[in-house]
């Protein structure tokens, strides 16, 4: 596959993607495990796909847009990465697949900032919209906010077009020029920048009440060998006791102190989950 | 609580349409009123049936709703839910439209809290973990496992609590915020988000140490060392390290992401990796 063509495929597939998931609103699409096959697919290798998106996904774990600005681009991170392995070097060799993983993350913060460049332009449509709402004609508002959302996923797309279509071979001619030790180095990287998502993720969960969790999930994946879905039901089931345990506490404490009330407090958590 | 307003056969059909419209989250998203365009849209169904003809009276409505509004994708169908049978009130008489502002400001910061931590901290954890597992091994149905648990999920609970807002209005967050269950809850989802990043952490996270001293001719690995503590004791340093970084320090993403690209690279040419 020429260069182009892999580079017009996967503009494509980062069109389709990112519109698709902001329609459903779900910030699932868009993560490297599904980006990663999609762009595996489009290419014509598949399961180079599905294996560089279980690495992607921890790579960019919790790297994502969780307010404030976003530290590197996980869906173009990890196409420029995916289209690297599969189009360059003589397609998905062992090599050309861990130097995709090494480059994803350098990529991806290289990849951020030009993507946010275009925000602040969408802001001259604020008025236009509040005016437009005023007019009461919910059809008109519903048709042309389809229109004007598909025209600004435009250029991010075009964007991708010229960041594979350059950066692909921009990449292998770096790759190229670059002595062993420096690629050893970005693969060292590579394998640590996993650890700087899951600080982010454990920063907002931290608690030190909890925190031996941690610990009990790490031991059960590295001694037990458990698969992560055993680790995921002993966990639901610690949660859950614990739960229950403090919704009986709860719920003896209201009947105590509003014993007049005849409204059941806590019931509503039941409908709730 | 246990017994719902039963809605009537209008009602649901218009609840349907506003669950449909209320995944347009991001469409148009804006820095300056972020999701205020999405909330219009998923507000349009119950505007046009609460006041029929009245223009003027839909048109206020409209752009009062077009105001900011932020906070995570799934909470926005709870409370359009609310809103819409706040605007039941406020098309009668009973209370003025500002009120319903107030309560849409105040519910944002602790519904994007509450939510972000149950199904961005937690849920999106452990399906992106057994989607890893999955796929790692070259297995695609990694792939559906995460859209079904982190992103079909979403819909339905958008759907739940879309007409739970509109049912019980008001009401429910009385209970549900001064019971003091919600804190619990967010605690147990942490519980299981712990667990499964400690997996992720053993499984994912990779020290490639390569490092030799020579000591009068004797060569020591300095790895096996470490092992020797707790096998992968490495990984489970530097992921504390930079959760250390990032809570104690406010070290940016960026800041550790170039930190450990740096580190690695320098590593390697010293020969350490």
């Amino acid at each position: 596959m020429s260069i182009a063509s892999a580079a017009l495929a996967c503009a494509i597939v980062y069109f389709l993607v990112t519109r698709v998931d902001m329609l459903l609103s779900w910030q699932c699409l868009t993560r490297p495990i599904v980006v990663a096959p999609l762009i595996g697919l489009a290419l014509g290798d598949f399961t180079t796909g599905v294996i560089m998106g279980a690495s992607l996904e921890a790579t960019f774990m919790g790297i994502s847009a969780i307010g404030g600005a976003v530290a590197a681009d996980a869906t173009t991170g990890s196409i420029i990465a995916v289209a690297y392995a599969i189009v360059a070097g003589g397609g998905a060799t062992t090599e050309s697949i861990t130097t995709g993983l090494a480059l994803a993350m350098t990529i991806g913060t290289l990849m951020a900032p030009i993507n946010s460049l275009l925000q602040p332009v969408w802001l001259l449509l604020v008025p236009y919209w509040e005016k437009l709402a005023g007019q009461a004609e919910p059809k008109k508002f519903f048709w042309q906010n389809m229109v004007v959302y598909f025209i600004t996923g435009l250029p991010s797309a075009v964007i991708l077009y010229i960041a594979v279509a350059a950066g692909v071979t921009g990449l292998e001619a770096f790759i190229a020029a670059c002595p062993a030790w420096v690629m050893t180095g970005f693969g060292a990287a590579g394998g640590m920048m996993t650890a700087v998502g899951f600080g982010i993720l454990l920063s907002m969960i931290w608690d030190t009440k909890i925190c031996v969790f941690y610990f009990v999930g790490f031991i059960c994946a590295k001694s037990l060998g458990l698969s992560s879905l055993g680790i995921a039901v002993i966990g639901a089931a610690i949660a859950l006791t614990i739960f229950f345990l403090k919704k009986d506490i709860v719920d003896a404490k209201n009947s105590v102190s509003t014993a007049a009330s005849t409204s059941g407090p806590a019931n509503s958590e039941e409908d709730f989950f | 609580m246990a017994k719902k307003n039963t809605l009537t056969a209008a009602e649901n059909s218009m609840l349907k349409k506003m669950f449909w419209l209320s995944h347009l989250v991001f469409v148009n998203f804006t820095m300056a009123k972020m999701e205020a365009n999405a909330f219009t849209m998923s507000m349009s169904p119950a505007i046009e049936a609460i006041y029929g003809d009245d223009k003027e009276a839909k048109g206020a409505a409209y752009v009062r709703h077009n105001a900011f509004f932020n906070t995570h994708a799934v909470a926005l169908s709870f409370i359009v839910g609310i809103a819409a049978a706040m605007e039941k009130d406020v098309a009668a008489g009973k209370i003025p439209g500002s009120t319903v502002d107030a309560i849409k400001a105040s519910l944002m910061g602790p519904t994007a809290g509450m939510f972000d931590s149950i199904f961005f901290n937690c849920l999106r954890v452990i399906a992106a973990g057994i989607a890893i597992g999955l796929c790692q091994t070259g297995n695609p149905l990694g792939i559906l496992v995460f859209i079904l648990l982190y992103g079909v999920t979403q819909s339905i609970m958008k759907w739940i609590l879309i007409k739970l807002g509109y049912s019980m209005g008001l009401s429910f967050i009385d209970t549900v915020f001064s019971s003091g269950l919600i804190a619990h809850a967010t605690q147990c989802a942490s519980i299981l988000g712990l667990m499964m990043v400690g997996a992720m952490t053993a499984t994912t996270v990779n020290v490639p140490l390569n490092w030799t001293i020579t000591i009068n001719g004797a060569v020591t690995e300095i790895l096996p060392l470490f092992d020797a503590i707790y096998p992968g004791i490495l990984s489970l340093g530097i992921v504390l390290l930079m959760m250390f970084l990032i809570k104690k320090k406010g070290a940016k993403p960026l800041t550790l992401i170039l930190g450990l690209l740096i580190f690695g690279i320098v590593g390697a040419f010293f020969g350490i990796f």
